[in-house]
């Protein structure tokens, strides 16, 4: 092997992983804090605000504190076992990223041409599958392990919720490799480039079932079922403290974002911009430029102070300081910026744009509705989302079939 | 909000369009987007604090003559006998002229306050009450003996401002 084949195959996904796997945990780590953030807001009270400016440095001090709080293994537990839970649980959310792509097109780096995603498997839809069906283990594990009742108790229904969940996630997606007629994430939002829209018009149905069952699959609220804290203490988790506990968390979070970042791929378009089949909305390629000041813009504005009464204000104040910011950048091109045609950013920008987005819903969910009972859980899922998941693969079958 | 309940629990094809749409999700989600954007109404305690009621009442305290300075108690015992807890506790001596009575000292134990202003009412001194309802209310310590406040303690208490008996 010469060294340009050694430094293509082995030493840029060795840093593309090191990469992703250092930034994720900052990532949720502000995740969680914009989680805390919007909760608040929506409860109208002040969110974290000490730590830093409006409470920008919370996530480290929550990172540090877990890192240097006591990890303590009850008597009863079965130490292995507890141990190998958070591992278990943890490497399969961060294996999932691996078939994500970031962005469209290969930028160049030292003259290598790097793709903006790890690999490019054309199974990865049922790589993705399988993958997801292993975090169950961990929990399980982890529930049966801490030899505690609550624990038991969470961890039994994390795996009823996550057997059934995962029909309707399996079928939702069907739709999609039905359409683009692969199982390769690259070639999926391809196919949404030649069609000429995102999937979510054709399988709307699809995208319904696949949002409410991924929200089952993360055990978000409102289907946190597994770890009812009003029933269960803290669920599964119950005697994880420290590093174990960090370690359960951020593969909850990393679930949010991988399962986002599907949803996105899928139904959304991935990289592509809104509306890929018109033509005349060919600005909206170099768009990030304007656009991504303003989201941002409006996002810190958002952020700050709302006491006065000036939370829209501000945001709006925001979002114009950066729309100027960017029209400004591209008028006078700064660093050439604007004259540049950069599809790698412009594709990272569309793409973390929409999953933020997703992320957002997240948290509004969790800031608006009620847990469902057991029973309802279990209603919903085998009465309603498969039944529906099912008659939306052959609706779309039957549409294909009288399309040819 | 009016809302029109009519007994008979027939669905007709609304209902079903409501249940079909998931409308109350939407409408819950809309509550929250909304609310995100209202003034908060907490505050950062320890940093701030919200503005107390005129009529507020914290721990019982005594006052100086708002002009003279000299101290209102004519140690009438009036608070000590009226407390519900018995928390007031009162040494006075006649005073060398031989007329009325002064203080030796006046004692309030805070652990057993229960602030129901019972000691404010009876007290008879002008232009003002000796013992009044502060504005004082942090009163947590790690300790008891805080608690038994002495005469020097009760006299520096915050007193609220505009509000006239």
């Amino acid at each position: 092997m010469d060294q340009a084949a050694l430094v293509q195959h082995i030493v840029i996904p060795a840093i593309q992983i090191l990469v992703v796997v250092l930034i994720l945990p900052l990532a949720i780590s502000y995740l969680q804090l914009v989680e805390r953030k919007v909760l608040g807001f929506m409860q109208v009270r002040l969110a974290p605000r000490r730590v830093g400016w409006h409470g920008l440095l919370q996530p480290i001090a929550d990172a540090v504190k877990l890192l240097i709080k006591e990890d303590i293994i009850p008597e009863k537990a079965e130490r292995f076992l507890f141990t190998l839970a958070p591992i278990a649980t943890v490497i399969p959310a961060l294996a999932a990223l691996a078939v994500i792509p970031f962005a469209g097109a290969p930028f160049q780096v030292f003259g290598y041409s790097v793709n903006p995603w790890i690999t490019d498997i054309n199974v990865g839809l049922l790589y993705l599958l399988a993958i997801s069906s292993l975090g169950i283990y961990g929990i399980i594990l982890g529930g049966w392990a801490s030899n505690s009742k609550y624990s038991l108790l969470g961890a039994l229904r994390s795996s009823a919720q996550m057997i059934s969940y995962e029909i309707p996630l399996g079928f939702a997606i069907i739709g999609v490799m039905m359409l683009s007629g692969t199982a390769s994430m690259v070639e999926i939002v391809k196919a949404q480039k030649e069609a000429g829209m995102w999937f979510v018009v054709p399988q709307i149905a699809g995208f319904f079932c696949y949002f409410i069952a991924a929200v089952a699959e993360t055990n978000r609220i409102p289907f946190d079922l597994p770890e009812a804290e009003a029933e269960l203490v803290a669920g599964f988790h119950t005697e994880y403290s420290g590093m174990k506990f960090a370690f359960f968390f951020l593969a909850e979070y990393t679930n949010m974002i991988v399962v986002s970042s599907i949803a996105t791929i899928l139904f959304f378009g991935g990289w592509l911009r809104p509306f890929p089949g018109v033509a005349s909305l060919d600005w909206l390629e170099n768009g990030w430029l304007v656009l991504g000041p303003l989201a941002l813009g409006g996002f810190l504005g958002w952020l700050v102070d709302q006491r006065s009464g000036g939370g829209l204000r501000f945001m709006f104040a925001g979002g114009v300081l950066g729309l100027l910011l960017g029209c400004g950048a591209a008028i006078t091109d700064v660093g050439g910026l604007a004259g540049m045609s950069l599809p790698a950013v412009s594709g990272a920008f569309w793409f973390f744009f929409k999953v933020s987005i997703f992320l957002f819903m997240y948290i509004w969910f969790r800031g608006t509705y009620p847990r469902y009972r057991y029973d309802q859980l279990m209603a919903l899922g085998w009465k309603w989302l498969i039944p529906l998941s099912v008659v939306n693969v052959i609706g779309t079958g039957l549409v294909m079939l009288l399309r040819e | 909000m009016t809302r029109n309940v009519s007994d008979k629990r027939t669905s007709d094809w609304r209902d079903l369009l409501k249940t079909f749409l998931l409308l109350e999700l939407w409408v819950g989600l809309w509550v929250t987007l909304k609310n995100q954007f209202r003034p908060h109404i907490t505050v950062e305690y320890p940093k701030e604090s919200v503005e107390l009621s005129p009529r507020f009442r914290g721990v019982p305290r005594l006052r100086f003559h708002p002009e003279s300075g000299e101290e209102l108690c004519i140690a009438c015992h009036l608070c000590e006998t009226v407390c519900p807890d018995d928390c007031i506790h009162i040494v006075s001596e006649k005073k060398p002229d031989g007329k009325g009575k002064r203080l030796v000292s006046f004692e309030i134990n805070y652990e057993r306050c229960c602030f129901c202003g019972l000691c404010v009412d009876p007290c008879p001194t002008k232009p003002l009450t000796a013992i009044y309802m502060s504005h004082d209310y942090e009163m947590a310590d790690y300790r008891r003996d805080p608690f038994i406040a002495p005469l020097k303690v009760l006299l520096g208490g915050v007193e609220p401002k505009d509000y006239k008996e």
